[in-house]
Protein backbone atom coordinates (compact mmCIF):
# COMPACT_ATOMS: atom_id res chain seq x y z
CA UNK A 1 0.00 0.00 0.00
CA UNK A 2 1.06 3.76 0.24
CA UNK A 3 2.22 3.83 3.62
CA UNK A 4 5.66 4.90 2.83
CA UNK A 5 7.81 4.70 5.91
CA UNK A 6 8.29 7.95 7.92
CA UNK A 7 4.29 8.53 7.29
CA UNK A 8 3.17 6.24 9.01
CA UNK A 9 2.39 6.15 12.78
CA UNK A 10 5.33 5.21 15.12
CA UNK A 11 5.08 1.41 16.76
CA UNK A 12 4.12 2.84 20.37
CA UNK A 13 1.45 4.73 18.71
CA UNK A 14 0.03 2.09 16.61
CA UNK A 15 -0.14 -0.59 19.72
CA UNK A 16 -1.44 1.91 22.16
CA UNK A 17 -4.44 2.51 19.78
CA UNK A 18 -5.08 -1.10 18.95
CA UNK A 19 -4.38 -1.81 22.64
CA UNK A 20 -7.60 0.75 23.35
CA UNK A 21 -9.64 0.13 20.91
CA UNK A 22 -8.94 -3.79 22.25
CA UNK A 23 -9.95 -2.82 25.82
CA UNK A 24 -13.22 -0.45 25.59
CA UNK A 25 -14.75 -3.23 22.91
CA UNK A 26 -14.07 -5.59 25.56
CA UNK A 27 -14.76 -3.06 27.99
CA UNK A 28 -18.42 -2.02 26.13
CA UNK A 29 -19.19 -6.07 25.85
CA UNK A 30 -18.25 -6.24 29.83
CA UNK A 31 -20.64 -2.83 30.76
CA UNK A 32 -23.74 -4.21 28.55
CA UNK A 33 -23.61 -7.84 29.74
CA UNK A 34 -22.99 -7.43 33.61
CA UNK A 35 -25.53 -5.06 34.33
CA UNK A 36 -29.05 -6.77 33.89
CA UNK A 37 -27.19 -9.98 35.55
CA UNK A 38 -28.67 -10.89 38.79
CA UNK A 39 -26.75 -10.08 42.05
CA UNK A 40 -24.07 -12.73 42.58
CA UNK A 41 -20.64 -13.50 43.78
CA UNK A 42 -19.57 -13.45 39.89
CA UNK A 43 -21.63 -10.46 39.18
CA UNK A 44 -19.10 -8.42 41.97
CA UNK A 45 -16.40 -9.66 40.01
CA UNK A 46 -17.46 -8.47 36.41
CA UNK A 47 -18.03 -5.15 37.94
CA UNK A 48 -14.46 -5.13 39.59
CA UNK A 49 -13.34 -5.75 36.12
CA UNK A 50 -15.11 -3.03 33.91
CA UNK A 51 -13.83 -0.96 36.19
CA UNK A 52 -9.96 -2.22 36.31
CA UNK A 53 -9.85 -1.85 32.36
CA UNK A 54 -11.74 1.35 32.44
CA UNK A 55 -8.80 3.05 34.49
CA UNK A 56 -6.09 1.29 32.52
CA UNK A 57 -8.14 2.93 29.68
CA UNK A 58 -7.87 6.30 31.00
CA UNK A 59 -3.99 5.66 31.86
CA UNK A 60 -3.15 4.05 28.72
CA UNK A 61 -5.21 7.58 26.69
CA UNK A 62 -3.34 10.18 29.04
CA UNK A 63 0.24 8.12 28.40
CA UNK A 64 -1.05 8.03 24.28
CA UNK A 65 -1.69 11.84 24.75
CA UNK A 66 1.88 12.28 26.42
CA UNK A 67 3.22 10.65 23.40
CA UNK A 68 1.62 12.46 20.92
CA UNK A 69 2.93 15.45 22.52
CA UNK A 70 6.31 14.12 22.12
CA UNK A 71 6.10 12.04 18.92
CA UNK A 72 3.55 14.15 16.37
CA UNK A 73 1.40 12.22 14.42
CA UNK A 74 2.86 11.83 10.85
CA UNK A 75 1.65 14.55 8.28
CA UNK A 76 -1.81 14.46 6.53
CA UNK A 77 -2.91 12.49 4.20
CA UNK A 78 -4.06 14.48 0.73
CA UNK A 79 -8.22 15.07 1.07
CA UNK A 80 -10.33 17.73 1.52
CA UNK A 81 -9.94 20.85 4.14
CA UNK A 82 -13.74 19.66 5.78
CA UNK A 83 -12.35 16.17 5.99
CA UNK A 84 -9.07 17.31 8.06
CA UNK A 85 -11.25 19.04 10.13
CA UNK A 86 -13.96 16.59 10.44
CA UNK A 87 -10.94 14.12 11.22
CA UNK A 88 -9.54 16.45 14.21
CA UNK A 89 -12.86 16.99 15.16
CA UNK A 90 -13.53 13.59 16.14
CA UNK A 91 -10.17 12.57 17.01
CA UNK A 92 -10.23 15.32 19.85
CA UNK A 93 -13.86 14.14 21.10
CA UNK A 94 -12.52 10.51 20.94
CA UNK A 95 -9.67 11.31 23.36
CA UNK A 96 -12.19 13.40 25.74
CA UNK A 97 -14.52 10.56 26.26
CA UNK A 98 -11.97 7.91 26.41
CA UNK A 99 -10.48 10.70 29.59
CA UNK A 100 -13.72 11.36 30.85
CA UNK A 101 -15.86 8.12 30.55
CA UNK A 102 -13.35 6.41 33.60
CA UNK A 103 -13.58 9.46 35.25
CA UNK A 104 -17.59 9.37 35.10
CA UNK A 105 -17.23 5.81 36.07
CA UNK A 106 -15.00 5.85 39.01
CA UNK A 107 -17.25 9.37 40.41
CA UNK A 108 -20.36 6.81 39.50
CA UNK A 109 -18.98 4.18 41.69
CA UNK A 110 -17.74 6.59 44.45
CA UNK A 111 -21.73 7.61 44.69
CA UNK A 112 -22.73 4.08 45.27
CA UNK A 113 -20.58 3.90 48.00
CA UNK A 114 -18.29 1.03 46.20
CA UNK A 115 -14.67 2.13 46.42
CA UNK A 116 -12.36 1.49 43.25
CA UNK A 117 -9.17 -0.76 43.58
CA UNK A 118 -7.50 -0.32 40.97
CA UNK A 119 -6.12 -3.94 39.74
CA UNK A 120 -7.09 -4.70 43.32
CA UNK A 121 -3.97 -3.17 44.70
CA UNK A 122 -4.36 0.48 44.08
CA UNK A 123 -6.83 1.79 46.36
CA UNK A 124 -8.06 5.56 44.64
CA UNK A 125 -10.00 7.99 46.19
CA UNK A 126 -13.57 8.16 46.40
CA UNK A 127 -14.45 11.20 44.65
CA UNK A 128 -17.74 11.64 46.24
CA UNK A 129 -19.72 10.78 49.44
CA UNK A 130 -22.75 8.01 48.76
CA UNK A 131 -25.40 9.45 47.61
CA UNK A 132 -28.42 7.68 45.90
CA UNK A 133 -29.44 11.03 43.97
CA UNK A 134 -26.27 11.50 42.77
CA UNK A 135 -25.59 8.24 41.99
CA UNK A 136 -28.41 7.72 39.56
CA UNK A 137 -27.59 10.95 37.84
CA UNK A 138 -23.93 9.91 37.29
CA UNK A 139 -25.55 6.23 36.11
CA UNK A 140 -27.22 8.38 33.47
CA UNK A 141 -24.27 10.51 32.73
CA UNK A 142 -22.07 7.25 32.57
CA UNK A 143 -24.10 5.34 29.66
CA UNK A 144 -24.94 8.46 27.63
CA UNK A 145 -21.10 8.93 27.35
CA UNK A 146 -20.50 5.52 26.44
CA UNK A 147 -23.36 5.79 24.00
CA UNK A 148 -21.63 8.94 22.59
CA UNK A 149 -18.41 6.66 22.38
CA UNK A 150 -19.88 3.93 20.61
CA UNK A 151 -21.56 6.45 17.99
CA UNK A 152 -18.32 8.16 17.38
CA UNK A 153 -16.14 4.91 16.97
CA UNK A 154 -18.87 4.04 14.15
CA UNK A 155 -18.30 7.35 12.11
CA UNK A 156 -14.16 7.05 12.80
CA UNK A 157 -14.17 3.26 11.58
CA UNK A 158 -16.47 4.27 8.95
CA UNK A 159 -14.22 7.13 7.30
CA UNK A 160 -11.12 4.27 7.45
CA UNK A 161 -12.83 2.27 6.08
CA UNK A 162 -14.35 4.62 3.02
CA UNK A 163 -10.83 5.90 3.00
CA UNK A 164 -8.88 2.50 2.61
CA UNK A 165 -11.85 0.81 0.03
CA UNK A 166 -12.98 3.97 -1.44
CA UNK A 167 -10.61 6.59 -1.43
CA UNK A 168 -7.78 4.11 -1.14
CA UNK A 169 -5.53 6.39 0.47
CA UNK A 170 -2.58 5.85 3.41
CA UNK A 171 -5.14 6.67 6.10
CA UNK A 172 -6.03 3.56 7.75
CA UNK A 173 -2.97 1.28 6.18
CA UNK A 174 -0.38 4.23 8.32
CA UNK A 175 -2.29 3.18 11.69
CA UNK A 176 -2.41 -0.62 11.13
CA UNK A 177 0.78 -2.70 12.79
CA UNK A 178 3.90 -2.59 10.06
CA UNK A 179 3.97 -5.76 7.63
CA UNK A 180 7.56 -7.20 8.27
CA UNK A 181 8.95 -6.19 4.82
CA UNK A 182 8.28 -2.62 5.86
CA UNK A 183 9.62 -3.20 9.44
CA UNK A 184 12.70 -1.30 8.75
CA UNK A 185 11.57 2.22 9.53
CA UNK A 186 11.36 1.94 13.55
CA UNK B 1 -37.61 -16.71 69.83
CA UNK B 2 -39.09 -14.85 66.95
CA UNK B 3 -41.92 -14.26 68.40
CA UNK B 4 -39.82 -12.52 71.76
CA UNK B 5 -38.08 -10.50 69.35
CA UNK B 6 -41.46 -9.29 67.95
CA UNK B 7 -42.83 -8.34 71.11
CA UNK B 8 -39.69 -7.07 72.33
CA UNK B 9 -39.99 -4.12 69.25
CA UNK B 10 -43.30 -3.90 70.25
CA UNK B 11 -42.41 -3.02 73.77
CA UNK B 12 -39.78 -0.57 72.59
CA UNK B 13 -42.01 2.01 71.81
CA UNK B 14 -43.46 2.22 75.37
CA UNK B 15 -39.83 1.56 76.81
CA UNK B 16 -39.51 5.45 75.97
CA UNK B 17 -42.45 6.28 78.40
CA UNK B 18 -41.88 4.70 80.64
CA UNK B 19 -38.21 5.30 81.52
CA UNK B 20 -37.47 7.31 84.08
CA UNK B 21 -37.62 10.63 82.78
CA UNK B 22 -34.80 12.35 84.55
CA UNK B 23 -32.29 9.45 82.92
CA UNK B 24 -33.71 8.78 79.73
CA UNK B 25 -32.02 11.12 77.09
CA UNK B 26 -33.68 11.28 73.52
CA UNK B 27 -31.42 10.74 70.79
CA UNK B 28 -31.38 13.64 68.19
CA UNK B 29 -32.02 11.20 65.51
CA UNK B 30 -31.33 13.68 62.44
CA UNK B 31 -27.71 13.82 64.20
CA UNK B 32 -27.29 9.95 64.62
CA UNK B 33 -26.29 7.49 62.33
CA UNK B 34 -25.62 3.35 62.15
CA UNK B 35 -23.05 2.85 59.37
CA UNK B 36 -21.40 0.29 58.18
CA UNK B 37 -18.19 -0.63 55.91
CA UNK B 38 -18.04 -4.28 54.53
CA UNK B 39 -14.92 -5.32 51.90
CA UNK B 40 -16.20 -7.15 48.27
CA UNK B 41 -13.76 -8.94 47.08
CA UNK B 42 -10.91 -6.50 48.47
CA UNK B 43 -12.90 -3.46 48.11
CA UNK B 44 -14.77 -0.84 50.49
CA UNK B 45 -18.70 -1.00 50.24
CA UNK B 46 -20.21 1.25 52.46
CA UNK B 47 -23.67 1.57 53.80
CA UNK B 48 -26.07 2.49 56.36
CA UNK B 49 -29.51 1.84 58.33
CA UNK B 50 -31.93 4.57 57.46
CA UNK B 51 -34.46 3.37 60.65
CA UNK B 52 -33.35 2.72 63.83
CA UNK B 53 -34.85 3.52 67.49
CA UNK B 54 -32.52 4.39 70.60
CA UNK B 55 -32.79 4.27 73.93
CA UNK B 56 -29.62 5.77 75.72
CA UNK B 57 -29.64 6.57 79.03
CA UNK B 58 -25.18 7.68 79.75
CA UNK B 59 -24.31 9.11 82.70
CA UNK B 60 -20.50 9.59 82.92
CA UNK B 61 -21.11 9.91 87.33
CA UNK B 62 -23.41 6.78 87.21
CA UNK B 63 -22.30 4.13 84.65
CA UNK B 64 -24.52 1.59 86.34
CA UNK B 65 -27.77 3.23 85.77
CA UNK B 66 -26.77 3.87 82.35
CA UNK B 67 -27.94 1.49 79.65
CA UNK B 68 -28.21 1.48 75.74
CA UNK B 69 -30.55 0.00 73.77
CA UNK B 70 -30.30 -0.10 70.15
CA UNK B 71 -33.42 -1.61 67.34
CA UNK B 72 -32.21 -1.47 63.49
CA UNK B 73 -34.55 -1.82 60.98
CA UNK B 74 -32.67 -3.95 58.89
CA UNK B 75 -35.17 -3.72 55.99
CA UNK B 76 -33.76 0.22 56.17
CA UNK B 77 -30.43 -0.86 54.61
CA UNK B 78 -28.86 1.89 52.32
CA UNK B 79 -26.42 0.19 49.70
CA UNK B 80 -25.23 1.00 46.40
CA UNK B 81 -28.36 -0.44 44.48
CA UNK B 82 -31.88 -1.19 44.73
CA UNK B 83 -30.93 -4.79 43.71
CA UNK B 84 -27.94 -5.28 46.50
CA UNK B 85 -30.34 -3.82 48.94
CA UNK B 86 -33.17 -6.22 47.92
CA UNK B 87 -30.13 -8.80 47.64
CA UNK B 88 -29.49 -8.68 51.24
CA UNK B 89 -33.20 -8.47 52.40
CA UNK B 90 -33.42 -11.93 51.35
CA UNK B 91 -33.13 -15.35 52.93
CA UNK B 92 -29.24 -15.75 52.49
CA UNK B 93 -29.18 -12.62 53.98
CA UNK B 94 -30.54 -11.11 56.34
CA UNK B 95 -34.19 -12.51 55.92
CA UNK B 96 -35.87 -9.21 56.95
CA UNK B 97 -39.27 -11.23 56.53
CA UNK B 98 -38.21 -13.33 59.70
CA UNK B 99 -35.83 -11.57 61.18
CA UNK B 100 -36.95 -7.57 60.44
CA UNK B 101 -35.01 -6.29 63.15
CA UNK B 102 -31.57 -6.21 64.80
CA UNK B 103 -31.28 -5.53 69.13
CA UNK B 104 -28.11 -4.74 70.77
CA UNK B 105 -28.78 -4.58 74.35
CA UNK B 106 -25.74 -3.25 76.90
CA UNK B 107 -25.05 -5.35 79.96
CA UNK B 108 -22.30 -3.06 81.26
CA UNK B 109 -20.80 -0.09 80.93
CA UNK B 110 -17.29 1.12 82.36
CA UNK B 111 -15.11 4.35 81.83
CA UNK B 112 -11.27 3.62 80.14
CA UNK B 113 -10.88 7.22 81.55
CA UNK B 114 -11.01 10.04 79.96
CA UNK B 115 -13.50 10.30 77.55
CA UNK B 116 -13.07 7.05 76.88
CA UNK B 117 -16.31 4.18 77.50
CA UNK B 118 -16.65 0.43 76.51
CA UNK B 119 -19.89 -0.43 76.50
CA UNK B 120 -20.37 -4.48 76.60
CA UNK B 121 -23.64 -6.05 75.60
CA UNK B 122 -25.36 -8.61 73.22
CA UNK B 123 -26.66 -8.38 69.60
CA UNK B 124 -29.35 -10.37 68.16
CA UNK B 125 -29.55 -10.47 64.46
CA UNK B 126 -31.49 -13.48 62.18
CA UNK B 127 -32.10 -15.23 65.81
CA UNK B 128 -28.65 -15.07 66.83
CA UNK B 129 -27.12 -13.49 69.82
CA UNK B 130 -23.64 -12.36 70.00
CA UNK B 131 -21.50 -10.64 72.97
CA UNK B 132 -19.96 -7.83 71.70
CA UNK B 133 -17.73 -5.26 73.11
CA UNK B 134 -18.00 -1.73 71.45
CA UNK B 135 -15.57 1.11 72.79
CA UNK B 136 -16.76 4.48 72.99
CA UNK B 137 -15.54 7.89 73.01
CA UNK B 138 -17.77 10.37 74.05
CA UNK B 139 -17.27 14.32 73.13
CA UNK B 140 -19.49 17.16 73.78
CA UNK B 141 -20.00 19.72 70.92
CA UNK B 142 -20.32 23.85 70.93
CA UNK B 143 -24.65 22.98 71.53
CA UNK B 144 -23.91 21.00 74.81
CA UNK B 145 -24.71 17.53 73.16
CA UNK B 146 -22.96 14.58 74.08
CA UNK B 147 -21.71 12.61 70.76
CA UNK B 148 -20.89 9.49 71.41
CA UNK B 149 -19.15 7.53 69.02
CA UNK B 150 -18.45 4.14 68.62
CA UNK B 151 -16.68 1.34 66.13
CA UNK B 152 -16.82 -2.29 66.31
CA UNK B 153 -15.86 -5.35 64.02
CA UNK B 154 -18.97 -7.80 63.87
CA UNK B 155 -18.53 -11.31 61.88
CA UNK B 156 -21.16 -11.65 59.62
CA UNK B 157 -21.08 -15.30 59.65
CA UNK B 158 -21.22 -15.58 63.41
CA UNK B 159 -24.74 -14.76 63.01
CA UNK B 160 -25.31 -16.32 59.03
CA UNK B 161 -25.57 -13.43 57.17
CA UNK B 162 -24.19 -14.11 53.89
CA UNK B 163 -25.40 -18.09 53.31
CA UNK B 164 -25.00 -20.23 50.85
CA UNK B 165 -23.36 -19.04 47.66
CA UNK B 166 -22.24 -15.94 50.16
CA UNK B 167 -20.18 -17.52 52.42
CA UNK B 168 -17.23 -17.20 50.64
CA UNK B 169 -15.36 -15.02 52.94
CA UNK B 170 -12.94 -14.38 49.78
CA UNK B 171 -16.36 -12.32 47.46
CA UNK B 172 -17.40 -10.99 51.06
CA UNK B 173 -14.99 -10.81 53.95
CA UNK B 174 -16.40 -12.24 57.41
CA UNK B 175 -15.62 -8.54 58.89
CA UNK B 176 -17.98 -5.69 59.11
CA UNK B 177 -16.94 -2.68 60.86
CA UNK B 178 -20.22 -0.87 62.06
CA UNK B 179 -19.60 2.72 63.06
CA UNK B 180 -22.45 3.94 65.59
CA UNK B 181 -22.81 7.70 66.46
CA UNK B 182 -25.54 8.78 69.00
CA UNK B 183 -25.98 12.47 69.75
CA UNK B 184 -27.27 12.99 73.56
CA UNK B 185 -28.98 16.10 74.11
CA UNK B 186 -27.36 18.05 77.44
CA UNK B 187 -28.69 16.63 80.68
CA UNK B 188 -30.76 18.53 83.03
Amino acid sequence: MAAESGKRYGGVAVALHWLTAALIVANLILGLSMVPLPISPKKLEWYIVHKWIGITVFLVTCGRLLWRKIHPPPPLVAMPEWQHRAAAAVHAILYALLVLIPISGWIYSSSTGVQVVYLGIVPLPDLVPKDRVLASVLKAVHVTLNFSLFALVCVHVAAALKHHFVDRDAVLARMLPASKSKANAS
Amino acid sequence: MNALLRSLVLSLGLLHFTADPVLAQGVLVDKSEIRFVAKQLGVNVEGRFRKWKANVTFLPGDLAKSKVELDIDLGSIDLASDDSENEVKGRLWFDTARFPTARFVSSSIRSLGGDKYEVAGQLSMKGLTRDVVVPVVLRKDAAGNSAAEGSVTLRRLEYRIGEGLWADTGTVADEVIVRVRMVLPPTG
